[in-house]
């Protein structure tokens, strides 16, 4: 079975040797991300991520369900990420690679057990029927950092999503058309955000959103899962080598000043497409009716 | 080669007025990639691209840039890339004398001895007693390379090369229906002639147009090379499978020399936007 | 307006294309020729592995349905026998459907299959896998409510026209070759007839050997021959722009 190609010895010198030079091959600085560029679909709820050659397409859906009987006030969250051969021949559909646990279970501490989804506002009647919510998670393009734009595209096509709006009468549920009634948008409680670290020269060098090349040199990595108020989700760590206390503090300092800037692009980039889609102003006429 | 491209699609019949006219009736009609003989008579295309024609050599091909051409050793004969007609034709007397007999023949002799003298830089996976295991490109099977193909090699003293290390080599057997095999040495001389393993260095991706013409020489209108050459001393490796080695001293200059090369490759400079890449690569330094 | 495309725009995949048309939105991807799994592989041809992913949730059986009508169709595109003991991995990811698509109340695998199929054939052409041919393939509908079928309908024309008495899918080949047909609803020979000389006429260029001038006949109609070489034309001006640039 093909598997991924492993690095050659030459890269592998290089970039060392680069790194101690204090370069990465692609010029940025240690602590740089790739440029992020992030646009959305047409209907709500689709985010397109690219970070440098990296691409992920996140999708929500929405459906309605019975809640499980243990959890009667709460609605379904589910995030799945699969591989495709589109990111890499050596994924294989329905072999799970460990990129691709470690991404789904990433994604799972960081969003969904971190609730930074209310899931309690997808209930509708308690014990009988809820929404049930579900993100799927497209790798189109693999250079490295696949857990830091997933998690983008998730949080920032959760942000966008509108889940139809509906009625309660009694035990009797009516979910309104998009057509009878302006969708609304979720109960986000929070917005965590992932930064990768790679660790080189036994823990001596950090770089930030390693790319593909860099990740194969790696001794270690550091995922640290952070909102912008500084409130750590999660820290997950794979690959061995031995880090130093500290540098895991030093961290965590530098993801949220990371975090907060990509919260601050992911905001700027809901707002403008908000502003297309509310040509003329219409959208705040028709919110106002709503709420009589 | 002409400046007026005509665009063909896969199964497009190739009319005879667009082949070249051979001066010299005996010299057989040279098929390159993306063509293929049905006979009696016809030529028609098998892949997207623009029908290019050499009338000198007597050879038509089609140009395209896409795709893994550089699955040599398991592609098929008939996309081998067009370059290694000009290799053939001017490296030794390799070329198939055309007889008497049916195109047919011809053809196949004309497009397996393209396709063999291919320059590659493969990568090492595995070693058996006999030979290296490589790749050329990643995911495709593995090429021999005998452990006794390189200079100076015999029973006794043998070179030792770790896994993932690379090897300049040059294509000896692309057989479709056999184990690919490569070599570094050459059989006439024994000599290894630039070709063995790349030791240090970087190596760096470009397209496969941009190796084809790195490999065409002047023809192929890339002067970032030789700009910086003029300036500096550097190694280069080019292979065929879209890979070029870099070796310039330092991690600066070799970064500067591969990313010149790819710049040229991406953004598609002419000579004169050439030439600003190899000033902006040498103000690095 | 034909369909959209962008070509070679993945950096993973050997080729790549992204089609864009009535709402329908589709990213494919080819890696190939690779190496076969011993259990794929045939000593004489190429195997061909389709993989359609949906653009909500895992692959249930209406994918597995379009991926064997889609294997079958561009295996005999392919020259498989000039590529034997390989692999080529086609990758169809749908990015999004057009709205109301499901209201319509039609057999949704078969509308979206001409979509797939045009995308895998430029994702193929961008790989520069050999073909013996291209394919072009298109839906045609039709309803007691219009005069006559509806060719490459939106949603919202077939919303308009409901019910739809039958909907058939064609693909041609470069020859005018009938290569695909897959036909829903209740229909006549003559209906069936009529429907396939629509869509001939949309798939293939117009009698002969033309240069690919297909484009805009009678304002909207497109020509899926001439949109496709006037794809690989762009293509090919990018690729060789280092000729005329400064």
């Amino acid at each position: 079975m093909p598997r991924e190609t492993e690095i050659s010895v030459n890269e592998r010198a290089f970039i060392q040797q680069a790194l101690q030079e204090n370069l990465r091959l692609d010029g940025r600085a240690f602590d740089a991300f790739r440029p992020l560029e992030l646009t959305f679909g047409d209907e709500y709820g689709v985010a397109d991520v690219q970070l440098g050659k990296t691409r992920v397409i996140a999708r929500i859906s929405v459906d309605v369900a019975v809640p499980p009987p243990e959890r009667k006030f709460d609605g379904i969250f589910q995030i799945i990420a699969e591989f495709s051969p589109m990111a890499s021949p050596a994924f294989e559909v329905g072999r799970p690679s460990d990129a691709e646990m470690v991404l789904s279970r990433i994604l799972e501490k960081a969003i969904r057990r971190s609730n930074a989804l209310d899931t309690e506002s997808l209930c509708i009647i308690a014990g009988l029927k809820c929404f049930a919510l579900r993100a799927d998670v497209h790798i189109i393009d693999h250079d490295g950092g696949l857990v830091d734009a997933s998690c983008i595209a998730v949080m920032a096509a959760l942000q966008h999503f509108r889940r139809p709006d509906v009625v309660v009468e009694g035990e009797k549920a009516t979910i309104l058309s998009v057509r009878e009634r302006e969708p609304i948008p979720l109960s986000i409680l929070h917005q965590p955000l992932c930064v990768s670290f790679s660790y080189f020269e036994d823990g001596e060098i950090f770089l930030i959103d390693a790319n593909l090349s860099e990740e194969q040199v790696r001794n270690a990595e550091i995922i640290v899962t952070m909102n912008k108020h500084g409130e750590v989700c999660q820290i997950a760590k794979y690959g061995g080598a031995t880090v130093d206390p500290l540098a895991l503090l030093n961290c965590t300092n530098v993801a949220l000043q990371k975090v907060k800037e990509m919260s601050k692009i992911i905001q700027g980039k809901l707002e403008a497409d908000a502003k297309k889609r509310d040509a003329g102003g219409l959208m705040a006429e028709l919110s106002a009716e709503n709420e009589r | 080669m002409s400046d007026l491209m005509t665009v063909v699609l896969p199964g497009d019949d190739v009319p005879p007025d667009d082949l070249p006219k051979a001066q010299n009736k005996k010299k057989a009609l040279k098929l390159g990639p993306g063509l293929r003989h049905i006979p009696p008579e016809t030529i028609t295309t098998t892949i997207a691209g623009a029908l290019v024609t050499d009338a000198r050599k007597n050879a038509a091909w089609i140009e395209y840039n896409s795709g893994r051409v550089s699955a040599l050793p398991s592609a098929p004969i008939s996309v081998q890339p067009i370059v290694i007609l000009d290799h053939v034709c001017h490296s030794r007397p390799r070329q198939a004398v055309p007889s008497g007999g049916s195109i047919g023949t011809q053809l196949t002799l004309q497009q397996y001895l393209a396709s063999v003298g291919d320059l590659v830089i493969a990568t090492v996976l595995s070693s058996t007693s006999e030979h290296f295991n490589c790749y050329i490109t990643p995911h495709t099977h593995t090429a021999a390379l005998p452990h006794l193909a390189f200079e100076g090699a015999n029973r006794k003293n043998q070179k030792k090369l770790p896994p993932h290390s690379l090897v300049y080599a040059r294509i000896v057997n692309s057989g479709k229906d056999s184990i690919p095999e490569i070599t570094c040495v050459d059989a006439s001389t024994g000599k290894g002639e630039g070709l063995g393993p790349l030791n240090g260095g970087m190596v760096f991706k470009i397209s496969l147009s941009m190796a084809r013409r790195l490999l065409a020489g002047r023809k192929g209108g890339v002067s970032v090379l030789e700009g910086l050459s003029e300036k500096m001393g550097f190694e280069v490796a080019i292979g065929r499978n879209g890979m070029l080695w870099v070796d310039a001293g330092s991690v600066k200059a070799t970064l500067a020399v591969g990313r010149a090369v790819q710049e040229a490759d991406e953004q598609g400079l002419g000579e004169k936007g050439q030439k600003k890449a190899v000033d902006r690569a040498l103000k690095k330094i | 307006m034909g369909p959209e495309t962008i070509l070679s725009h993945l950096h993973r995949a050997d080729g790549s294309a992204t089609y864009t048309y009535n709402g329908y939105s589709i990213i494919g991807s080819v890696n190939g020729p690779i190496e076969v799994p011993r259990r794929d592989e045939h000593a004489e041809e190429a195997t061909i592995e389709v993989n359609v992913r949906p653009a909500v949730g895992v692959g249930s059986p209406k994918e597995r349905h379009l991926e064997t009508l889609l294997h079958n169709t561009l295996r005999s595109i392919t020259l498989i026998r000039s590529i034997p003991r390989t692999l080529v991995q086609i990758t169809l990811q749908i990015r999004s459907l057009p709205e109301g698509e499901a209201a319509v109340g039609v057999n949704s695998s078969l509308t979206l299959l001409p979509h797939l199929l045009n995308t895998a054939v430029l994702a193929l052409l961008s790989t520069s896998v050999p073909l013996a041919t291209i394919a072009t393939s298109v839906l045609v509908a039709v309803s007691p409510k219009a005069p006559t079928p509806l060719l490459s309908p939106t949603a919202t024309e077939l919303l308009r026209v409901k019910p739809i008495r039958s909907i058939h899918v064609f693909a041609f080949s470069g020859e005018r070759k009938l290569l695909l047909n897959e036909s829903d609803g209740a229909f006549s020979v003559n209906e069936w007839d009529e429907a396939c000389e629509m869509a001939e006429e949309v798939c293939c260029k117009e009698g002969g050997v033309g240069l690919g001038e297909g484009m805009d006949v009678d304002g909207q109609q497109i020509n899926m021959e001439g949109w496709l070489r006037d794809v690989v034309r762009r293509k090919v001006e990018l690729e060789q722009r280092w000729r005329t640039a400064d």
